[in-house]
Order: structure tokens, then C-alpha cells, then sequence
């Protein structure tokens, strides 16, 4: 392993790093709040439904807190080194060898990010509609693309604002990599995060 | 074909799994020449965990949480330890015949895996069992979590393939004995070759007290259980249900569960419940591609010139399955191929759809442990801190008598269709 | 120049729909002689309906056969098509769906999602399973009914005093026999295949509503075919839709006897409270969709 560099206090890297902690923190409420608003609409729906008066948007609403949970927290275990990969490889390596895959492995979930972002873009099209006045219906007119449009089955709320999980997934996810292959490069000390499970990434891969 | 090989570069490069799914399915659309698929990918992904049968793994996480923090778990291990009693290996089958009790409870491999290494596995480290082996097999325990009924796996394959939940459900109970039985079987052969540890004696009045003391922690299975006979609640919403019902039980009879600990469960499950649900969605995005280029139907076809009977085509199948459930896991896995497959096996092969689920989902369960991408070691990995590959070498022998039950359970139909008649 | 057609739908392999699509494709590849034909891509493998509607919105599918009521969660004018009592047989809706006045509601498809509509295909009348017993929708007072959640399914229950209760497909079969629900409604070729009579005690046919679909041309492909490609196209695909709504009108009677058979309790609504359930329904959604009093004419006549 390669010495650190000792940390550049005022240096971008480290206000790319003070950046992740403060969206890894928001991200703890947000997986918090997500969880305990989950429960609470099953046990609800659970009650009404028992009593005769079931309430008709609570599954759909259950199923995006769900989906938002897949995203928030894709993005904080990021951070937090806790998915899943496979280093049968890499063990087997050189310490330089191993650095060297170690920042591929970390600038390819880099690109994924900026990738995802870049769909999101093309997908959600912010300039299109904004030219369009923010009128849905002319902007799919010109467009066909007709997802300003649409609204949710039994909540009825705009599809696209519950969507707008994806270009914030995508946009955390880049600032966790990149805060992520700060560290790797020894720019800057790794962190620690409050608050969190601790899993050493080294004890999840194989 | 240029795909996969990009998906192995990254694979063992070290790019986390569901990043090389999703960069895997990126690259292909790259090179078919479809760019208009781009514009659909975020979407895809958001639809692969748009569905209500997920919201079952956070609340299975959920509840594991706080029945280990409240205890209870623990408790329900003693009780089959009271079962068990004194035998060589003592442990390693109440942690099968534990897993057997609490699949009952819980429809998922993955959720059922974490809770259970979490309460097995330090366990049968203090008694002297290596890590890695207490670890792999409490994987192959959790392997019944979705062939017992409730099962998640079981309920969307009914959808697929349009037979009857209750049907699917009681056809997994004879396969979640027999593989029960097996693995008793093989541990007591293990046993001739490897010194397992003999559990405690316990004289019979200590093992009635056992009984006694660990009884009130059997409310939950049954407020579980009776909150979904009496209609309460659905098996998803039973969960939940099932949650609060530790809680109390953690709270106010083993005294061991603080509310404070809540927010710090509410967290941790639903960090856990990400890790999974973000490859479900990586996976339903890359097996949304692989569809979009008909990679499956240019399998099926070829199967249909390979196969000329029902049992070759079943052997067959497994095979194909077993190296899809290298890479995909369970529910996407069946998303991408039932409805490729089953046409085949019922059109084709006259085979029963109900007997054909049986086999597909314990063939992708196994995916689950075999690997590269096997979630399930993965898991247990992240509870234990063994290391999946030393895991899955140290456990083999179960896998091989997988393998034997899933031929088994392929070549005789009443296994699965026994209880249905 | 050779194309291949990608049709999606959400519908199991074997299924009505399915068959339709396949035929198609396959009377599309005879007449061309191998120039254009079509795959199939069925039980939601490319998604479920909203995202094959993106699908054929950005062009990357080129056709999707779409339920009323997906269209209709879109387009309000369009689930006109799904409000209550248009006709009172299975095999009046197989005429209806091809009158002047229903073909018209796929008019504003390209300017309101982007596709071409090339007319209408079938489901069966729907009936209510129920395990209270039931002699007519007056009973359905205080029932929690498990109803498609579409919007206008809802008003029309909720008229009748049921509390619409949304369950996800997969769980409806154990929720009753659980009794989380009281009853469902169906249409009768899915409630076979689902078997709800095992976990029932009436059948009430309501002969109300049923659930039509669209087959959909991404409107970015129709607009690459040429003239003569989608006359053709338009062609088959009328095809097709005939066979599918023969099919279902001719199935439906065998499939109701088998149900007889099983010794399942059969009421059907009685015609006397039909027109109290329509002024409380065309109340809400008359105003919303204009085109239903148009239907309701044409229903009439048949
Ligand atoms: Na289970
Ligand atoms: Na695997």
C-alpha cells in the first residue's frame, strides 16, 4: 500500500468528501423516515381495512416508499462501501496491481453515476420542457415524450415526481464514488460514518 | 456474447455486482445499435422494484432485527435445542431444524440468511465449530426460507405462470422436508469424517424448562400465522404485523428490546433491505436488455432441438437455470425465464406448471448459493465476517445434495404435486 | 427493407391476447413473404404497461397491446370505454367495440400518448365472487370488493356502497380465502384460470362492465412505414382482433357452464337496478368523458 498523502485541507477533494458526509447524513433520515413510514402504512392499512374502511391509495404509496428506500439507500451504501463485488482477482494481486483495479473498480461505478445521469437527462429532457413553458401536453407534443403527463394510478400525483428519485440517485451516487475514489487515490484520510451499520468492504467481498 | 465478456472484465475487476449489471446492460445497448433504449433505462430500473411483493424483504429484514435485538430468535433456537438434545453435531442440526421452524415465519433466503448467522453462527463458534462451515451452512438452512411456505418466490410465480398461490405454496412443503431430511442425513455422514462438537447434555427437566421459558417468544410465529388464517393481514402485511408483535414480545416478556432502539433497526434494516433491492433492480434492467435481444428466446429454441423428452428437457432446464442463477438471482431470475421456459415445459412436454415451479424455484434458490453472484453467502458474509468463496468450499457436500434433491424433485412430480391430490 | 416487429403485452403466454399477437405476426410474415414479421414479448418481460407505453413513446418498441384501463388513467375520454352497463352481453361487446363510436375514442391516441391505436380486442363481461351470499349489487353494501384498481371500476362499486379494495394480483386468490376481501370482480376466463370459485359462494354476474385492450403502434415507427406497409398492418391486426373477439364470445358460454358445474351458487343482477347505477355513475363521469352517452347510443342499438 502506498502512503497517504497528507489531507489538503481547503483542496477540492476534501469539500468533495464534506459534500458526501452531508448527503450520507440526509440519507440516514430519509432511509429512517422511509422505514417507519412504511410500517406505518401497512399497520394502517392493515386497521382500516379490518374495520371496513379501507383506504384505497395505501399499497401504491407502501410501494414507492419502497422503491425511493431502493435508491436512497443504493446510494448511501455506496458511500459506506457495503455492496456487493467480487475480488477473487484481486486478492490474488500485487499491491500495485491491486491499487490500480481498486481505482477501475471505483471510477467505474464513477462512470455508471455519470452515465445514469446523463440518461436521466435525456429521459427527463429539463430543458425541452422548460422551453415548452412547463406545459406537459405541448412539450410531448413536439417531443413525444409524454412523461409530464402521466400520473399514478391511485394516489393520482404526477409519475414524474416520484421519478425524480433517479437523477438524485444518479447525482449522489457520482459524489459518493467520487468521494469514494478520493480516498482510494489517498487524497484525503478515509472517513468514518456516524450512525451507520459497520461492515468493512473487505469483510463483504470475496 | 461481446456482453458477457464485458460483464466479466468488470465483474472481476471489482466493480460492485449491481453497478455491472447495470453497466453490462449500458454496453449492450451500446452495441446493438438500439441508442433509443437509453432514454427507457432509468425507467426500467424504476420499474424492476416497482412491485408490491417487495416491500416483503424490508419488513422480513425488519422484523429479524428486532426479534434478534428483543431475543427472540435466540429463544426459538433453544427450543429446538431442546428438541435435539445430545448428539454429535448437535448444533449443526438444530440449525437446520431452527431454519426449518423460522422458514415457516419468513419467504425469503436473503432476509432469512441474515437473521439466522446472526444468531447461529456465534453460537456454534462458542461450542467449536469453525466459522466458515457454521456460516455455510446456516446458508443451505436459509435455503428453505423460500421452498417452505410463506414464500415470495412462490407467490410471483404464480403470477408468471397463472396456477393458483395456495397451490404453489403447499406443492413447497414435501420439497422443504425432503431437503430438510437430506441435509440431517448428510450432516450425520459428515459426522463419521469430521469431529463435530457434541452438544450440552441436558437432563429432560431441563429441557422442559427450556421449553417453558422459551414458549411466550412463540406468540410471534403465531400472531404471524393467525393474523393471515384470520384475515387480517396478507403474508406481506403479517410481517409487519409480526414486527410489532417482537416488539412487545422483546419489550414486556424477555425484557431484552428497548424502544429506543428503533431508529438504529429502523436504519440498519433498511440499509440491508437496499443492498438487495438495488440488484433487484439492476438485475430487472440488465435481464430487460438481455429480452430486448432475445438472448432467452434464442435458448429456448435451441432447447427444444436438444431435448427430446420431458425428464431430458427437465435436466436440461436445470442446467440452463443453474448457470443463469450464477449471475441472477432468485425473482428477476424467474421474471427472465418462466415465461420463456414454462410455454415450453407445458406445451411442449406436457409438464405440470405447478411441478415445473417447484423445480425453477428451487434451481434458482440454489443460484442463490452458488458462485460468483451468490447472494446468499454474500449475506452471510456481511453478518459474519467469513469469506463467501472459503464458505462455499467448506459446504459443497450440501450443494452436491442439492443438486441430488433437485433431480429428485425433477424426474419425480409427486414430490411437489403429492399433497395437491 | 426487412423489419421485425416488437410487440409487447402483460398477459401470459398462452392467453387470448397472446394467441392474437401471434397470429398476427405470423399472417404478417405470409402475406410479405418474410419482408416484415413480428415477436412477441409477453407477461410483462419488457415491463409492465406504463413502461412499455414509454417504450412506444421513445420508439424503442414498436407495439404494445394495451389495456382500457392504462389508456384511460391517461387519456379520460378514453376510459369512456369502461364505464358501466354501454351493453349487457359478452356478446354485445363484441359488437360494440368495432361500432364508428368506439373506434373514435383512438382518435386522440397520437396527440394525447404518442401511438396509433388500431382498434379494440376483448375481455368477457365481469362478475363479482363473493363469500357472503349475495342476490343482487345491493348486497355489495359495506363489502370490501377487490376491484381493478382503474378509476372508473372504483366510482362505480363505490356508488353501490362496496369499499373498493386494491390487492395486488398475485394475493387476490389467498385474500379471499383469508376473507381480508369479501369479493372480487373478474372477467370469467381469468376467474377459471384462477380457480375463484374455490373460494367462494356466489357468483354474481354483473354483466356491467368488461376490459377491452388496444393494440398500439409506437407513432415515431408508424410514422417510418409506408402508406402501403400500414394498410396492410391495419389489416392483419383487424384480422386478428375478429378472431380474439369470436373467440371470447364463443369460449365464455362453456367456461360459465363449467363454473355451473362446480355447484357454485349463480345470481345475476337484476335488470331493475340498472338504471339507478347508471344516473349515479354517468353523475361523476359524464361530464369527464362526453363520449360515454355516445357509446351508451350505440350500445343500444345493438
Ligand atoms: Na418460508
Ligand atoms: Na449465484
Amino acid at each position: 500500500m502506498q502512503q497517504p498523502a497528507p489531507p489538503r485541507r481547503n483542496g477540492l477533494s476534501s469539500l468533495v468528501l464534506d459534500a458526501s458526509s452531508a448527503v450520507l447524513r440526509l440519507e440516514r433520515w430519509l432511509i429512517l423516515g422511509l422505514m417507519a413510514l412504511l410500517m406505518a402504512l401497512i399497520l394502517v392499512n392493515v386497521a382500516t381495512r379490518y374495520t371496513g374502511m379501507p383506504i384505497y391509495w395505501i399499497d401504491e404509496a407502501a410501494v414507492y416508499s419502497v422503491v425511493w428506500l431502493t435508491f436512497v439507500g443504493g446510494s448511501a451504501m455506496t458511500r459506506l462501501r457495503m455492496d456487493f463485488a467480487v475480488t477473487l482477482l484481486t486478492d490474488k494481486l500485487g499491491a500495485g496491481a491491486a491499487r490500480i483495479f481498486k481505482l477501475t473498480a471505483g471510477g467505474g461505478v464513477l462512470v455508471f453515476g455519470l452515465a445514469m445521469l446523463w440518461m436521466c437527462w435525456i429521459w427527463m429532457d429539463p430543458v425541452g420542457i422548460a422551453r415548452a413553458g412547463f406545459d406537459a401536453k405541448e412539450f410531448a407534443g413536439t417531443s413525444f415524450n409524454f412523461l409530464y403527463t402521466e400520473r399514478t394510478q391511485t394516489l393520482n400525483w404526477p409519475t414524474w415526481l416520484l421519478q425524480t428519485i433517479l437523477p438524485i440517485f444518479a447525482f449522489t451516487l457520482s459524489l459518493h464514488a467520487a468521494a469514494n475514489l478520493v480516498e482510494d487515490l489517498g487524497w484525503q484520510p478515509k472517513r468514518r460514518h456516524a450512525g451507520f451499520p459497520v461492515s468493512d468492504a473487505e469483510a463483504v467481498v470475496n | 456474447m461481446l456482453t458477457s465478456l464485458f460483464f466479466l472484465a468488470v465483474m472481476f475487476i471489482g466493480v460492485p455486482i449491481g453497478i455491472c449489471l447495470c453497466l453490462a446492460g449500458m454496453f449492450y445497448i451500446w452495441d446493438s445499435g438500439n441508442p433509443l433504449l437509453f432514454q427507457s433505462f432509468p425507467m426500467q430500473m424504476f420499474g424492476g422494484v416497482d412491485s408490491y411483493g417487495l416491500i416483503a424483504i424490508p419488513l422480513f429484514i425488519l422484523i429479524g432485527e428486532i426479534m434478534n435485538g428483543g431475543g427472540i430468535t435466540r429463544r426459538l433456537v433453544e427450543l429446538s435445542m431442546a428438541f435435539i438434545g445430545s448428539v454429535k453435531g448437535g448444533l449443526a442440526y438444530v440449525n437446520i431444524l431452527a431454519n426449518a421452524l423460522v422458514s415457516s415465519i419468513i419467504g425469503s433466503a436473503t432476509a432469512q440468511v441474515a437473521i439466522m448467522s446472526q444468531v447461529m453462527v456465534p453460537q456454534m463458534e462458542k461450542q467449536g465449530y469453525d466459522k466458515t462451515f457454521a456460516a455455510g451452512l446456516t446458508v443451505y438452512g436459509g435455503m428453505l426460507g423460500p421452498i417452505i411456505p410463506p414464500s415470495v418466490m412462490f407467490v410471483v410465480y404464480s403470477v408468471l405462470a397463472q396456477v393458483a398461490v395456495g397451490d404453489m405454496l403447499i406443492a413447497g412443503i414435501l420439497p422443504g422436508i425432503l431437503l430438510t431430511v437430506l441435509f440431517f442425513v448428510l450432516i450425520a455422514l459428515m459426522g463419521l469424517v469430521y469431529e463435530y462438537p457434541r452438544s450440552e447434555r441436558r437432563t429432560l427437566r431441563q429441557r422442559a424448562r427450556s421449553v417453558a421459558v422459551c414458549s411466550p417468544t412463540l406468540l410471534i410465529p403465531i400472531v404471524i400465522v393467525g393474523s393471515i388464517l384470520s384475515g387480517l393481514a396478507n403474508p406481506t402485511e403479517a410481517a409487519a404485523v409480526g414486527a410489532v408483535a417482537s416488539a412487545l414480545v422483546g419489550r414486556y416478556v424477555t425484557k431484552e428490546f428497548r424502544f429506543s432502539q428503533i431508529p438504529e433497526m429502523l436504519v440498519r434494516s433498511g440499509i440491508y433491505s437496499a443492498i438487495v433491492l438495488f440488484l433487484v433492480a439492476a438485475a430487472a434492467v440488465f435481464s430487460w436488455i438481455l429480452i430486448f435481444g432475445k438472448v432467452p428466446q434464442a435458448t429456448a429454441a435451441w432447447v427444444q432441438t436438444v431435448a427430446k423428452d420431458p425428464v431430458t428437457f427437465m435436466l436440461l432446464s436445470n442446467v440452463i437455470l443453474l448457470v443463469i442463477g450464477t449471475v441472477i438471482d432468485g425473482i428477476p431470475g424467474l421474471i427472465m425465464t418462466v415465461p420463456i421456459l414454462l410455454p415450453i415445459a407445458t406445451e411442449v412436454y406436457g409438464i405440470d406448471p405447478r411441478h415445473f415451479g417447484v423445480v425453477v424455484v428451487v434451481n434458482l434458490v440454489l443460484g442463490l448459493m452458488s458462485p460468483p453472484v451468490g447472494l446468499s453467502f454474500f449475506v452471510a458474509a456481511a453478518v459474519t465476517g467469513a469469506k463467501p468463496g472459503k464458505m462455499f468450499i467448506v459446504t459443497l457436500p450440501f450443494f452436491l445434495v442439492c443438486c441430488v434433491a433437485l433431480v429428485l424433485l425433477s424426474i419425480f412430480p409427486w414430490l411437489s404435486l403429492g399433497l395437491l391430490k | 427493407q426487412t423489419k421485425e416487429f416488437r410487440i409487447g403485452l402483460i398477459t401470459p403466454a398462452g392467453h387470448s391476447w397472446n394467441r392474437a399477437a401471434v397470429a398476427f405476426g405470423e399472417t404478417l410474415k405470409k402475406e410479405t413473404g418474410g419482408r416484415l414479421s413480428a415477436t412477441v414479448f409477453h407477461s410483462g418481460q419488457l415491463g409492465n404497461e406504463s413502461a412499455m407505453m414509454q417504450q412506444l413513446q421513445s420508439g424503442a418498441l414498436d407495439m404494445g397491446w394495451i389495456q382500457a384501463a392504462e389508456l384511460g388513467s391517461r387519456v379520460a375520454t378514453v376510459a369512456a370505454i369502461n364505464a358501466p352497463y354501454l351493453v349487457r352481453s359478452t356478446a354485445a361487446v363484441a359488437q360494440l367495440v368495432k361500432t364508428p363510436a368506439a373506434l373514435k375514442l383512438l382518435e386522440v391516441l397520437p396527440r394525447e400518448t404518442g401511438c396509433i391505436g388500431l382498434g379494440w380486442g376483448i375481455t368477457g363481461m365481469r362478475s363479482v365472487f363473493s363469500t357472503k351470499d349475495l342476490a343482487s349489487s345491493a348486497d355489495l353494501k359495506g363489502l370490501k370488493l377487490r376491484i381493478n384498481p382503474t378509476p372508473v371500476y372504483r366510482d362505480f362499486y363505490q356508488s353501490m356502497g362496496a369499499a373498493p379494495t386494491p390487492i395486488p394480483t398475485p394475493q387476490v386468490f389467498d385474500a379471499m380465502a383469508n376473507g381480508q376481501v369479501d369479493a372480487l370482480e373478474a372477467d370469467i376466463e381469468f376467474s377459471w384460470n384462477a380457480r375463484f370459485d374455490k373460494v367462494s359462494k356466489v357468483i354474481l354476474q354483473m354483466n356491467a362492465l368488461f376490459m377491452p385492450f388496444a393494440p398500439l403502434v409506437s407513432g415515431r415507427v408508424w410514422a417510418s412505414l409506408p402508406d402501403k406497409d400500414k394498410e396492410l398492418i391495419r389489416e392483419q391486426v383487424a384480422k386478428s382482433l375478429d378472431a380474439q373477439i369470436a373467440e371470447i364470445a364463443g369460449t365464455e358460454p362453456g367456461l360459465l357452464a363449467k363454473f355451473k358445474e362446480t355447484g357454485i351458487a349463480m345470481k345475476a343482477e337484476p335488470a331493475a337496478n340498472v338504471e339507478a347505477s347508471i344516473k349515479a355513475f354517468d353523475a361523476i363521469w359524464l361530464p369527464k368523458a362526453p363520449a360515454i352517452a355516445e357509446l351508451r347510443t350505440a350500445g343500444a342499438k345493438l
